[in-house]
């Protein structure tokens, strides 16, 4: 399949060059919330898997841009290895990249016993860290094992699209450093983004990880292989993370 | 498995739902297993009953005294428990569940009161230890039937609430096949009932000549009949499993089955459970061993289901493989519940010692 052609200048990179003087300004004001909560914005991601060359660029810079401990992971790009049946070489390597889906019915929110995770009016779930109690209850009803208990804050953690850095105008870490340009964020209410626009040329491709479990993801992929849409049929990885607990 | 797949890279989640949570399961099914096992002799005054149902009652006081404590330890920031109160959430089980246990708390504790007030007030008469605080807390001594019904009602609710809580809150978790099945709260209930009477047995074993053996002969007939549901209710799951007809079941099995450790699991359950109920069926005076067997696997249920459960990967391939760690979040966290269970049976069998509380009759 052919790639949709890219746009002229890159509205993600658009947005990067007017969010540099909000950044300016978010140095010398307290940050305040420019989208948040105010329904305008329904922020989502496009994954095109055919893109993403398993750099793990996105690995590290979400772990930077958060601050996640060591041995826990926001975002990941998983990378498999496959048998190839119809081409010279023995096997190729697919890579998908994994994170919060942001999901539109998302599992994890009804059952937080206090109420501490939640879905802004934009669309981005997060984390109260004030509230949340630790007890892990969203990281068992999360179906992609997007969440972990960050052992730093003993809080539950997960990816938030960068909300702190969306807020300010500019694009998630994961984003900005895809090298692949594998990851376009942008807003499903922007008729004229690059993301809806990328989407509705897609169309029938567009695909979202175990679409079953009726959660509704707001990350889409194109170049979604199915037999990496739920859980994978494989052998399981020999590497982990090394454990740093307590 | 797919051998033409091999996973390179991906994270291995690491469990968060800790060998506490595990604890806490296993000892609230202790519980109210044996709270349940109280009811007969205590409230219902059924003949042959009485010492059975006075032991349980220790049984479902212990273990529900510990068990909070487990699963307030599980919680990875616990002194934030009050969070619960100030933020109820009406959608998550969870929370519910935080009401739900001091109300189990509050009649376990007033109908043991209650139902031992007349033994303490004997045990200061007959100048056993601690005479002095038995006499306190005795209050008088009295026996108020009445209140007794009323506080075991209260307790029943509270039990009723918390083996529906503790069920469903597990078995909602679509995201795992494994426990979102509407048959795991029913798995978690037998496996409860059949630990308290298990427990029940070890306690009634523990009197002078082994226990009364009309008394072994009445729970272990009961405990033959919690193995005989564990089997048919584990027959259930996996003919749901291999004919399809659940897909949840069918995930669930496909997941699990190519694994040796599953394997092994699922072997040793059933016989164990199938050893139990012949035990208990054809040779109910071996008291002590089948009431080890039913506590092994009513423990062994909860670990396979939280701690195994929690190694399937949602999303990567093969498996997550855990060991326990030697700390809080480990070994020393399951030493310490068992420490303080420990603590709090020579506290209460020091007022209340087991011999006094298994004579049949009162």
């Amino acid at each position: 399949m052919r790639y949709p052609k890219p746009p002229a200048l890159s509205e993600s990179r658009r947005a990067f060059l007017r969010g540099i003087p909000v950044l300016t300004a978010a140095a010398a004001i307290p940050p305040a919330p420019a989208f948040a909560a105010d329904g305008r914005h329904h922020w989502a991601m496009l994954v095109d898997a055919r893109k993403c060359i398993g750099c793990q660029a996105c690995t590290v810079s979400c772990i930077q841009e958060n601050a996640v401990p060591e041995g826990s992971f926001r975002t990941v790009v998983s990378t498999y290895s496959v048998k190839l049946t119809d081409a010279d070489q023995p096997a190729g390597t697919y890579m998908l990249p994994r994170l919060c889906n942001h999901c539109d019915a998302p599992p994890c929110v009804p059952v937080c016993p206090v109420g501490a995770t939640f879905k802004r009016e934009d669309g981005i779930v997060v984390v109260d860290g004030d509230r949340c109690v630790g007890c892990a209850y969203c990281v068992q009803a999360c179906p992609y094992d997007a969440r972990f208990i960050n052992h730093e804050t003993n809080k539950a953690d997960k990816c938030t699209f960068c909300a702190h850095r969306v807020d300010a105008g500019l694009l998630p870490a994961c984003v900005e450093t895809c090298v692949g340009g594998a990851r376009i964020f942008g807003d499903l209410n922007d008729p004229d983004g690059e993301l809806r626009r990328r989407l509705d040329a897609a169309k029938a491709d567009v695909k979202v990880l175990k679409p079953e479990q009726g959660t509704e993801p707001r990350v889409f992929y194109i170049g979604l292989d199915e037999r990496f849409q739920g859980k994978v049929e494989g052998q399981g990885t020999l590497w982990q993370p090394r454990k740093r607990h307590g | 498995m797919n051998a033409d797949i091999v996973e390179t890279v991906n994270v291995a989640r690491e469990i968060a739902w800790l060998p506490w949570a595990v604890q806490y399961f296993f000892l609230i099914g202790l519980s109210y297993g044996a709270f349940l096992v109280s009811l007969p002799g205590l409230v219902f005054r059924r003949a042959g009953w009485e010492g059975i149902s006075r032991l349980a009652l220790l049984a479902a006081l212990v273990c529900g005294l510990t068990a909070p404590v487990a699963l307030l330890a599980d919680l990875h920031q616990p002194a934030r428990f009050w969070h619960f109160y100030a933020y109820f959430t009406p959608t998550s089980w969870m929370s519910w569940g935080a009401f739900f246990i001091p109300v189990y708390l509050t009649g376990l504790i007033l109908y043991a009161w209650l139902a031992y007030r007349p033994l303490l007030a004997r045990h200061a008469d007959e100048g056993g230890r601690l005479a002095g605080l038995a006499r306190r807390i005795a209050y008088g001594g009295h026996e108020s039937r009445n209140a007794l019904v009323a506080a075991a009602l209260l307790a029943f609710v509270g039990a009723a609430l918390v083996a529906l809580y503790t069920g469903v809150e597990v078995m909602l978790v679509r995201a795992r096949p494994l426990w979102h099945t509407p048959l795991l709260p029913v798995q978690f209930f037998v496996t409860a009932l059949a630990g308290g009477l298990g427990l029940t047995l070890l306690f009634n074993r523990g009197l002078p000549g082994g226990g009364e053996p009309g008394a072994t002969r009445r729970m272990a007939t009961a405990l033959a009949a919690t193995q005989f549901v564990a089997l048919v209710v584990g027959g259930v799951w996996l003919a749901l499993g291999l004919s399809g007809l659940s897909p949840t079941h069918a995930q669930a099995l496909a997941e699990v089955a190519p694994s040796a450790n599953w394997q092994v699991s699922a072997v040793w359950a059933v016989s164990a459970t199938v050893v139990t109920l012949l035990l208990a069926w054809k040779r109910p005076a071996s008291g002590l061993l089948i009431g080890l067997l039913a506590l092994h696997s009513a423990w062994m249920m909860r670990w396979t289901i939280f701690i195994g459960g929690q190694e399937v990967p949602k999303t990567g391939a093969g498996y997550y493989s855990y060991q326990l760690p030697l700390g809080p979040e480990g070994l020393t966290g399951i030493v310490g519940t068992v420490g303080l269970w420990i603590f709090l049976f020579v506290v209460l069998t020091t007022l209340l010692p087991l011999d006094r509380l298994g004579k049949a009759g009162t």
